[in-house]
């Protein structure tokens, strides 16, 4: 009796800890589901997103799929059954989505997607994303020319299974690819990860010593990849990434990483939440359902105007 | 003397019966912490909504609970969760093509075929074991690999989206699986039951469930009294198989889509189960009730826990926690068992 | 108790073996209480210097609590320890050894996995700047090794040694600590005639030295030939002790067992009916070569106990292998009832008719998490089937009918195994065995460490099933039991048959003559 005891305290303290943010009157509850933010670019996504409900009068619960698109479709059913006004979401694939969204909908419960598309129209209630085909052809347009238009180079493409990695990885392409001495010598998947990004770069740079660029499908990939390249003494090798961390944009600064897409986290996630809001407020969508947003180029001229996804009110250069 | 031994005895008495039911208390626990927590905890949809969350983790538990039963250990459920719902992915959206015609299974065609697949994968897991000894950690590590490669293999990473299939191909019908109900109740949580009973008779009542108790309690004895050590081990890792693969089809179902990293990591909610429920990992104790019991603590506690709104990694410190609590506790409950069979040994001798 | 016994034991009681030897080692008013038992009850024991202390007890009696105390693996409830006249607390069992108190448990506390050296330091490493000292440890173990005279390769694994070897091991450990006093729980349960004389010549040296050991042994024709001095605990009481100079057998069997029955049932006469089984040319390689089981014919017949006798080694445990199906590689041809069996496997042979009750309960026996009615009926589950599952009414007959036909002593066949005591365990494989209608009942050393009421009860068990008409091989270590029951006895050395002797040709003297062939008998014959 003693052990359950303990168990019992346990639990109320992890979970008392939460109990307390209750909200006394609101407008309703609003679920952001995201990625785990172990991923800082989901952590921006879902605080930003957070803060602009509580600003506008929501209670808010920020909770993570961890890209498994079962859980994703459980966390969708306790959302309906807790009684959520609306679900802001990053989802869990375009495909295996579908159908938890459609849930949502027969449940009246309009569904905001961010970050990422799903892959049929007419279901979700808007799906704002940043335009990654845009952002990779740039990312691509300012690698070929810091790389001279020639030379060999290296890519990591993000998670097969994952929509966006396919995208940017074409984006890249149908930029690259039109300048002949550019040659591609490797390329490989390190699922986002900056561990795995770190060991296949590693490995690869076994059988390609003289590289001369690495372009990745993501910010953390790329983090990895140049700590692998600092560690063999090649810190001088032009690395990109994509997203706009601010880890990668600190390393910008710091002159390792050489650019980076950023994407307007803070604008997709404050939009849809507005969309929202509109919707709750007046009951008709505010904006058509598919709508994109442009990538910003980061690089070493523009790098510290930016932070957490979004620009430095009133930093205007970098002089 | 005799009065404090009898008043000794019925307290050791009570312990046990509270110790073998902490999983059963622990549930309570979970339950009426979030009843208080959690405003809309307690309304019918929230219940059966969680009901169906805990029956795909109970019905992996319940085939890990036969192997676990043994002695054994299946890390490969999740992953053959995932082959097999990428396999009726297949079979729907693409079809099986030999030679150069393609052949459209109708869709109980693909429920059986897909089964199939687990079940094979599981025998698999068996006679690795059984035969070539090897170590049923290291022979379902192998197949935790392999399955899950096969399933990125199927589609090469992607997935098969809108499993609704097509009208004139007669394979329509698979989203019911998931999204059907019988009497207001989801038909994954019939099947859940279904195999609770089923399994729970298998235990109890069949020589095959006897077996794999005196397995697990002394495999040598086992063997010398004749009990077929072999048939019955591949026979727990079919078990286990099959109901992998019922998970990958409603997972799959539910989702009309099926996605290559379906049932990730999910082996080790099956595996917290089966402990919480009083299984000893060694084999030999443990029943299926108590891991259906271990299932719905940790459904309910996932569910709460994110209705509390408590962050995804302090939800994994909970589950660790109350997973490491229960093994604590566990040992007592060994403890405690030991003190019994001696109490009775002495009881034994004077009632002689 | 009757009222010479009460006699007796006033007597004994009164006259404690005589003061002028020195008592070392004290225990008094020992009062041990577990949950709803009382283990030991106010008993008193000395244990005197340079001597063989001898405690003896029927299985419960309270024999290993009172050394677990001593040895300070556990704590008595009430009651004082002296050492030397002084009272100590051996409040561990690190205390104890540091009170020079070393104890050798009947299971064997090795680890077959490390080699001789390592053994013999384990815990205790001899260390050299905080790193293990092979050299050091190697050389002080030769050094126990030669003192001790036996040859053995201090770098072998000791799992590779033979049991007798290994009991050696765990002798040459607790004299490297320079123990004092050492007990010894059961050391030669599992030893041939030959390794108990090696060992009785060891205990011998060892007290020369001064060393004072207390010896807990079921064989009490070793206790008469070994031991100094006798205490007999019965249901955790101190009955008696003596001096065994003054003293006889039968003294210790009836202080032992109370009013219970004496030793041995002896043979009942009966009638042997047709050949049930004829075993030609069974073989066995040996891995490294020749053979564990060499080419051994012989019948069996209805009714027939055929005794089985040979040292530990010589290929009686092989060849109840072979016929029960555990030996993969065993060729050769076994006839039941004339008819060839052709299974391979142990579920076959049991289908057959052949089922083995192996020696070691604990270890190939039971299922210790299961209940004393799950233990029997599990060989036999087949039988209970009504339609597709188990008739728990069924098994409760089966349960209920050999509980009472073979006297297990249960309440209740809910209980798990473990509550029994050992007899009454071994009972239970028997009956397991029995539910298999087998033809052919193979007894591996079936009376190993269980006391001597429970051996009787097994004897007349053996007997009454030769009555009804099974054959029975029963196999054992002590020439008595083995003499005393079968109706033919086949003698095993090197894997071969080395004697054939019936009931009326069998002596003790023929029986170690025919098991010696082929060896070479070293040493050893100290009286």
């Amino acid at each position: 009796m003693k052990k359950s005891l303990i168990l019992v305290v346990v639990l109320a303290l992890v979970l008392g800890t939460v109990a307390a943010v209750s909200a006394a009157e609101s407008k309703g509850l609003i679920y952001v589901i995201t990625p785990s933010h172990a991923n800082p670019f989901f952590g921006a996504e879902a605080e930003i997103a957070v803060a602009r409900a509580e600003e506008l009068g929501y209670t808010t619960k920020s909770v993570s799929h961890d890209d498994d698109a079962n859980k994703q479709m459980e966390l969708f059913e306790t959302a309906i059954a807790e009684g959520a006004v609306a679900i802001i979401l990053d989802n869990a694939g375009a495909d295996a989505t579908v159908s938890a969204v459609q849930k949502a909908k027969d449940a009246g419960i309009p569904t905001f997607l961010i970050d990422r598309e799903i892959s049929e129209e007419g279901i979700a209630a808007a799906q704002i994303v940043s335009n990654n085909y845009q952002g990779a052809s740039m990312v691509a347009e300012y690698f070929v020319e810091l790389m001279g238009e020639e030379g060999t180079y290296i890519e990591l493409t993000g998670r097969d299974t994952d929509t966006n990695a396919h995208v940017r990885s074409q984006g890249f392409h149908d930029v690259i690819d039109e300048y002949e001495d550019m040659e591609m010598i490797a390329q490989d998947t390190a699922n986002w990860d900056q561990n795995e990004a770190f060991a296949k770069m590693e490995t690869m740079l076994q059988s390609h010593p003289d590289v001369k660029g690495v372009i990745c499908g993501n910010d953390t990939m790329a983090l990895g990849a140049h700590a692998a390249l600092v560690a063999a003494g090649k810190g001088d090798v032009i690395v990109m990434g994509f997203d706009g961390s601010d880890d990668v944009i600190q390393s910008i600064r710091d002159g390792g990483i050489k650019a980076t897409g950023l994407q307007p986290v803070a604008t997709i996630s404050i939009a849809a939440v507005d969309q929202a809001d509109y919707y709750l407020t007046n009951g008709e969508f505010e904006k058509e359902e598919k709508q994109s947003i442009d990538c910003v180029l980061i690089n070493a001229e523009n790098a510290c105007m930016y932070e957490k996804f979004a620009p430095i009110e009133g930093v205007t250069s970098c002089e | 003397m005799p009065e404090i031994k009898k008043r000794n005895t019925n307290w050791l008495k009570v312990q046990s019966i509270v110790m073998k039911g902490r999983a059963f208390i622990a549930l309570i626990v979970v339950f009426v912490l979030f009843t208080i927590i959690v405003p809309n905890f307690l309304n019918s949809t929230n219940l059966v909504v969680m009901t169906k969350h805990v029956a795909i983790y109970a019905i992996l538990a319940i085939g890990m609970t036969f192997v676990i039963l043994t002695g054994g250990i299946d890390l490969s459920v999740g992953s053959v969760a995932g082959l097999c719902a990428m396999m009726a992915g297949g079979f729907i959206n693409e079809g099986i093509t030999i030679g150069a015609n393609t052949y459209y299974p109708s869709i109980p065609m693909v429920l059986i075929l897909t089964m199939g697949i687990g079940t094979i994968c599981g025998i698999i897991n068996g006679l690795i074991i059984a035969k070539f000894n090897v170590a049923a950690f290291i022979a379902t590590l192998g197949m935790w690999y392999v399955a899950r490669g096969f399933a990125k293999i199927r589609s090469n990473g992607l997935t098969f989206p809108n499993l609704v299939g097509r009208e004139e191909l007669g394979n329509t019908g698979f989203p019911q699986l998931g999204a059907g109900s019988f009497l207001g109740i989801s038909y994954s949580i019939w099947i859940m039951l279904v195999f609770m009973l089923v399994a729970i008779f298998v235990t109890k009542k069949m020589p095959l469930g006897r077996h794999v108790y005196a397995i697990g309690g002394n495999e040598k004895a086992a063997q010398m009294s004749g009990v077929s050590i072999d048939r019955t081990k591949v026979g727990v890792y079919a078990i286990s198989g099959f109901c992998s693969s019922v998970v990958g089809l409603i997972i799959a179902s539910q989702l009309v889509a099926s996605h290559p990293m379906t049932g990730d990591s999910y082996e080790m909610t099956a595996i917290a189960a089966v402990v919480l429920g009083g299984a000893s990992l060694a084999g030999g104790i443990g029943g299926i009730g108590g891991t259906v019991i271990g299932a719905f603590v940790i459904g309910i506690l996932s569910d709460g826990l994110v209705m509390a709104g408590v962050s995804s990694f302090w939800q994994q410190v909970a589950k660790g926690i109350v997973i490491v609590l229960a093994v604590i506790i566990d040992q007592g409950q060994r403890r405690l068992q030991e003190r019994v069979a001696l109490t009775q040994q002495s009881e034994g001798k004077e009632s002689v | 108790m009757t009222m010479t016994e009460k006699a007796e034991r006033k007597a004994a009681a009164e006259n404690p073996p005589s003061e002028q030897e020195e008592v070392i080692f004290r225990a008094e008013k020992i009062t041990k209480i577990y949950p709803g038992t009382v283990a030991l009850d106010e008993v008193d024991f000395e244990i005197y210097r340079g001597k063989v202390n001898v405690l003896v007890g029927e299985n419960g009696a309270g024999k290993s609590t009172l050394m677990k105390i001593l040895a300070g693996v556990e704590q008595p409830t009430s009651g004082q320890l002296y050492l030397n006249g002084k009272q100590i607390e051996n409040s561990s069992i690190i205390e104890a050894g540091k009170n020079g108190i070393g104890i050798i448990f009947q299971e064997m506390m090795i680890f077959p996995n490390l080699t001789v050296t390592e053994n013999l330091f384990i815990g205790r490493e001899k260390l050299n700047q905080g790193i293990v000292s092979n050299k050091v440890q190697r050389e002080e173990t030769v050094r126990i090794l030669n003192q001790m005279e036996q040859p053995i390769d201090p770098d072998r694994l000791v799992g590779e040694l033979r049991v007798g070897q290994q009991q050696i091991i765990e002798i040459a450990r607790a004299i490297s600590e320079n123990k004092r006093i050492l007990i010894m729980d059961e050391p030669t349960s599992a030893l041939s005639n030959s390794e108990v004389t090696v060992l009785f010549q060891l205990m011998r040296e060892l007290l020369v030295k001064g060393v004072t050991i207390v010896y807990i042994s079921h064989k009490l024709e070793e206790l008469m030939q070994i031991g100094d001095y006798v205490t007999v605990l019965r249901d955790g009481k101190r009955v008696a002790a003596a001096k065994i100079r003054d003293i006889d057998l039968s003294w210790i069997i009836r202080w032992m067992v109370g009013e219970k029955q004496g030793m041995f049932t002896y043979y009942q006469k009966r009638e042997l009916g047709e050949e049930l089984m004829r075993v030609e040319d069974i073989t066995l390689p040996r891995i490294g070569g020749g053979y564990s089981v060499d080419h051994v014919s012989f019948t069996v017949r209805k009714g027939e106990i055929l005794g089985l006798y040979g040292f530990v080694g010589s290929g009686r445990t092989e060849l109840f292998e072979c016929l029960c199906g555990c030996a993969k590689d065993a060729t050769g041809t076994i006839f039941i009832h004339g008819k060839e069996v052709r299974s391979k496997k142990i579920t076959g042979r049991i289908m057959d008719g052949i089922i083995l009750v192996p020696e070691n309960r604990q270890v190939d026996g039971l299922v210790q998490t299961m209940s004393v009615g799950g233990n029997i009926v599990l060989s036999s589950l087949r039988k209970y089937i009504k339609g597709f599952s188990l008739s728990k009414k069924e098994e409760k007959k089966a349960v209920a009918e050999k509980i009472s036909e073979i006297s297990i002593k249960v309440s209740d066949p809910n209980r798990l195994i473990t509550s029994l005591s050992g007899g009454n365990q071994q009972k239970v494989v028997v009956s397991r065995a029995l539910l298999t209608d087998p033809t052919i009942l193979l007894l591996d050393e079936p009376t190993r460490g269980i006391d001597v009421g429970a051996k009787s009860e097994i004897f007349q068990i053996v007997n009454k099933l030769a009555s009804q008409g099974y054959g029975i091989i029963f196999v054992s270590t002590e020439l008595k039991e083995v003499i005393a029951i079968a109706d033919r006895i086949l003698v095993m050395s090197k894997g071969k048959i080395t004697g054939e002797f019936l009931r009326e040709e069998a002596t003790e003297e023929a029986l170690v003559t025919a098991s010696a062939i082929g060896h070479e008998l070293k040493g050893g014959a100290h009286a």
